[in-house]
This record gives C-alpha cells, sequence and structure tokens, in this order.
C-alpha cells in the first residue's frame, strides 16, 4: 500500500454541524486519538484542509495549506483505516476498543445520523455504552454518517470517531 | 506502453505515481499544479491523465469541466485518483466528465490494471501497425532450464527499457516463473473464460501479475489442474491481445506435443530451442525440431540454445551440432548464482548483471530489439 501522507501523517475527514473538512493531520507516535483527546489545547492545526459544505458534499468551498479546528465542535470523524484511529497499542483484537461483539448502533449527533457497529463485551444497554465510554470518543466501526437534513448525503468509514459529548440519542440493537 | 499526465500538487503523491507508471512500462509526464497539468494536456497530448481532486487554486472537477469543454480532448480518458473516498465524490468526479474514479491510497496493480482498462477501451485496435514481437522457448524435454531463460530475457527486455514486456508460461505441471519474479500467483491463465469470445484485453490484463521492474507476467496455475493446458484457440487469441498491447512478450512452452504449444508456435516471430549437452535432449531435438518446422510460419526465426554447458560436459557443442545437422546459435554456460537468484526470486538479469546468465540474457535482448525494429521497419515500407 502506497503511503500518501508520510509516516505521522494521516488522511482524514473532520465534520462540523454544517462542514465536511478532508485534511492531513501530522499525528505523531502518539496517534490521532491522542491528539483529538488532549484536553491541554482546544485547538488542532491541520494541513491541507480542502472544506465542503455537508449539504454539497463535493464541491470544494475553501481550502488553505493550514488551519486551526476548535476540537470541541468537531462532532466526529470518519478514517478510512481503523488502524489510523485506535488508541496507540490498541489495534490488537484483545485491547480494551477492538474486543467484545460487535454491537450494532444507531446515534445522532448534531445534523447527522451514524450507524455501525461498537465493540463490548457482557450485558450492554445504551446508557451503559454512554456512561462506560472510556475515552471522548465512541469507536463505531464499519460506520455510515447521513446528513439529517439531506439523508441522501451518505459518508462511509471503516471507522467514525464520535465526539460523545456530542451524542443526542444513542439506540442498541441487541442481538436475542 | 502510453503516455500518461499525472496531476496532483503533493510532490511525494506525484512521484510515487509517477514511479508506479514507469514501473508498468509506461512513460510518466508529471506535472504539480492544475495550470501546469492542462497545459500539458493541451500541448503534449498524452494518452491519458491521473489526476488529484484537492489541489490548491483549481480542483481537479474544475480541470476536467476546462478539458471537456474542449472538442479536441473529448475522448482523453481521465483517472481520478483522490484521497476523497466517499460515493458522493466519485458521481461528483464521473458529472464532471472523469472516465474513472479511485480512492487513494492504491495498489500498485490494481492503478495499473484500471489504466490498462481506460486504456484499450480507448484504443481497442490499437498498435496493429506496431505490433509486439512474440518469441518462444521451447523444447520436448524438460529439466533443460527454459524458465530461467525466459524469466531472464523478459527481465532483460524490461531492463533495456524496451517498452511494454510480458512473460507467458504456458506449463500444466505447475508455474515456476512466478517464483522467479518472487510474485504470488494470485491469478493465472486457468482463471480466464474458456471461451476466446469472453476474453478481452480488460480480463486478461486483469490475470497478469505485475513485477516491481514492470514486466507482467501470464503465470502459469501453481499446482497442475485440469484441463491440463488451454485451448489453441484460447491460446492464440490470448497471445493476439497481448501482441497489440506490449511489445515483447516472452513464452515459456511446456515439453508437450499439444495443441496449445503448436498454437503458440504458430504466433511466434521467434523461436529458441533449448537443448542441453545430452543424449536424450539430442534425441528429443530431433522430433522437436519437426514439429517446430510444422507448426511454425515459415517466417518465424528458429535456431537451437545450447543450454547448460559446462567444463565437465561429455558432449561438447561442436558433437551437438553433428547431431543437431545445425549449428547452435547460442550457448550459454551453467551459471552457479542461478540457485542463488531462484532462493531471492531476483533474476539474474536484474539482480547480477555480470553473472554469465545476465551477460547473455542482455545480449539476446539486444539482438531481439534489433530484429524487432527491422520487422517494424518492413512492415512500415510494406504499408
Amino acid at each position: 500500500m502506497t503511503s500518501l501522507t508520510g509516516p505521522g501523517r494521516i488522511q482524514l475527514e473532520i465534520f462540523t454541524d454544517a462542514h465536511r473538512i478532508s485534511c492531513q493531520m501530522a499525528v505523531g507516535i502518539r496517534g490521532l486519538h491522542a491528539e483529538l483527546a488532549d484536553s491541554s489545547s482546544n485547538y488542532r492545526e491541520v494541513e491541507d484542509a480542502y472544506i465542503s459544505r455537508v449539504n454539497e458534499p463535493a464541491e470544494i468551498t475553501a481550502n488553505y495549506a493550514r488551519c486551526a479546528l476548535r476540537k470541541d465542535n468537531v462532532k466526529f470523524v470518519v478514517l478510512q483505516d481503523r488502524r489510523e484511529g485506535l488508541p496507540m497499542g490498541s489495534h490488537h483484537a484483545q485491547s480494551v476498543y477492538t474486543r467484545g461483539r460487535p454491537v450494532p448502533v444507531f446515534l445522532t449527533v448534531p445534523a447527522f445520523e451514524i450507524r455501525g457497529e461498537l465493540r463490548h463485551d457482557g450485558k450492554v444497554s445504551p446508557a451503559l455504552l454512554m456512561a462506560q465510554a472510556i475515552s471522548r470518543y465512541l469507536f463505531v466501526f464499519a460506520a455510515t454518517a447521513a446528513a439529517a437534513l439531506h439523508p441522501q448525503v451518505v459518508y462511509h468509514g471503516d471507522l467514525i470517531m464520535v465526539d460523545a459529548a456530542q451524542i443526542g440519542v444513542l439506540g442498541i440493537e441487541e442481538r436475542r | 506502453m502510453a503516455d500518461i499526465l499525472v496531476i496532483d500538487d503533493d510532490e511525494q503523491m506525484l512521484q510515487v505515481v509517477g514511479m508506479m507508471l514507469r514501473r508498468g512500462g509506461h512513460q510518466a509526464l508529471l506535472a504539480n499544479t492544475p495550470q501546469q497539468g492542462l497545459a500539458h494536456i493541451v500541448e503534449q497530448k498524452p494518452d491519458l491523465v491521473v489526476l488529484d481532486v484537492m489541489m490548491p487554486g483549481m480542483s481537479g472537477y474544475e480541470l476536467c469541466r476546462q478539458v471537456r469543454a474542449r472538442a479536441e480532448l473529448a475522448d482523453l480518458p481521465i483517472l481520478i485518483l483522490s484521497a476523497r473516498s466517499q460515493e458522493v465524490d466519485r458521481q461528483a468526479g464521473l458529472q464532471s466528465g472523469a472516465t474513472d474514479y479511485l480512492s487513494k491510497p492504491i495498489m500498485s496493480q490494481a492503478l495499473l490494471q484500471r489504466i490498462d482498462e481506460l486504456l484499450s477501451q480507448r484504443f481497442p485496435a490499437s498498435r496493429t501497425a506496431a505490433e509486439g514481437f512474440v518469441l518462444s522457448f521451447f523444447s520436448l524435454r524438460g529439466g533443460v532450464g527454459r524458465t530461467t531463460l525466459a524469466v531472464n530475457l523478459a527481465a532483460a527486455l524490461r531492463a533495456q527499457g524496451r517498452g511494454g514486456v510480458c512473460l507467458v508460461e504456458l506449463t500444466p505441471s505447475g508455474g515456476q516463473a512466478a517464483f522467479h519474479l518472487r510474485l504470488q500467483t494470485t491469478a493465472s491463465w486457468a482463471d480466464l473464460p474458456p471461451l476466446p469470445a469472453e476474453v478481452g484485453w480488460t480480463q486478461l490484463s486483469a490475470r497478469l501479475l505485475a513485477h516491481s521492474s514492470g514486466l507482467r507476467l501470464l503465470a502459469a496455475p501453481a499446482a497442475p489442474q485440469l484441463p491440463a493446458m488451454p485451448a489453441a484457440e484460447s491460446v492464440t487469441h490470448w497471445l493476439q491481445l497481448l501482441r497489440q498491447q506490449m511489445d515483447y512478450v516472452v513464452i515459456d512452452l511446456p515439453p508437450l506435443r499439444s495443441a496449445a504449444t503448436q498454437a503458440a508456435l504458430g504466433c511466434a516471430d521467434m523461436v529458441w530451442h533449448v537443448v542441453t549437452p545430452d543424449v536424450i535432449s539430442l534425441r528429443l531435438a530431433l522430433p522437436g525440431q519437426k514439429l517446430l518446422q510444422t507448426a511454425a510460419a515459415e517466417t518465424t526465426a528458429k535456431a537451437f540454445l545450447l543450454n547448460q554447458v559446462t567444463a565437465e560436459t561429455l558432449l561438447p557443442a561442436d558433437v551437438v551440432e553433428r547431431g543437431l545437422r545445425q549449428r547452435v546459435a547460442f550457448q550459454v554456460g551453467y551459471d552457479a548464482q542461478q540457485a542463488r537468484a531462484l532462493m531471492q526470486g531476483a533474476p539474474l538479469a536484474l539482480s547480477s548483471a555480470q553473472s554469465s546468465l545476465a551477460l547473455l540474457a542482455h545480449r539476446l535482448a539486444e539482438g531481439i530489439g534489433q530484429q524487432a525494429r527491422a520487422r517494424q521497419r518492413a512492415a512500415g515500407a510494406g504499408a
């Protein structure tokens, strides 16, 4: 596989409630999760940012070599390779993020509906999933995000990292 | 192969895609701004464009629209290669006039395969005026080193920058060429549809394995299977397709008197009849020569190649020539480095230029290059 972005840099898509930002981020050895969850700063710079409106996702409204994001306005991040989002050292199947059975979930964040799978061990309930979140982000695997006001606009990702504080509703479909 | 323009503002990506294309036997032109890319398209008229979307100043979509606004560029294949991988992005790319859309990151083989498909759609009957040169290594005796010779000649042709080179291994008893090239046999001729009419360049090119040197391989199945050999009509059809798309096709024929072998001999411009200095090889060389005279065209160049010659050889070249009643055009000494080359999956023609086998492969490649040029000149004069 040819790396596009070089070592320590990843390509990602960041969503606010109205915009899609396709960009690159230098994440270093700590990885994307650590950069976004780092509470010592509310902001994060990204590079080669191409910005589209959510209702016109393919039209590029603006682009900047560098720009800053306010992290608490990021609703979710779409990645095409889950290894780029999981915390360092937790890529293996037995990590706290990846072990357990797949739990199909539906959740909402402002302006978006997200479907996919969470990984969870033991008895599961929606409130438990939110209350026991071990990170600022919920890791939704094999996920899709649809714009609530433009449901024909759907984004797919191997992993969608959802800011747990932005979640309005979370529903699970427990297999019986 | 083709002249391909790559337009991408990411210098690293530009170089990587350029390298992939060159290894695939194409000429790569590079542009790191959309404006420069548009100028190259107009001035240099490439056969195909690989285009990024996210570029400052002008998006790939806008560039596509500007290209399509020119009537003379209406059929130029444009392949968008973008990190934006959503279906809406693909739709937007196709609506802007792109021919196809691929998402980054991309595997080299997938990119080359898609490019081959787009080129074959644009030039369905192209290269008839300059068809590729087909040469075969043939022997009715097994174990004479045909595969080693074929792999090294194909590698030498590729290393000398002689355009697109494809090695075809037709053995039914388990392919070996992929081992020589350290390739996994993820596809082979056994995966092709049985009816020739169902096989176009798209299907065939999808089964070609790509070596990092740019050499392509139509591999034999890794394990023997039934039917043991493809039908003669299929072999003829595959070789016609390859001849249209490649500059050189090197065939490693099995030691079998089958219809497929005869069909392949019938397609060849040149046949190397490989013999070794032993009695069994000599005994089988005569019926082999009869088969060759029957199956190959009169215009096909035919020559004996004496392989695996050592200082202790019991049958020296003059004795072999008396037995064959013909001169041997080339003698190839036994090369002790070959065993290591096979272990490493690195043909000597690419990895050890001073080895005797590599030197011979490069000499043969130069001679074949001259023959191919002479044939093209003759074809051009005839036309």
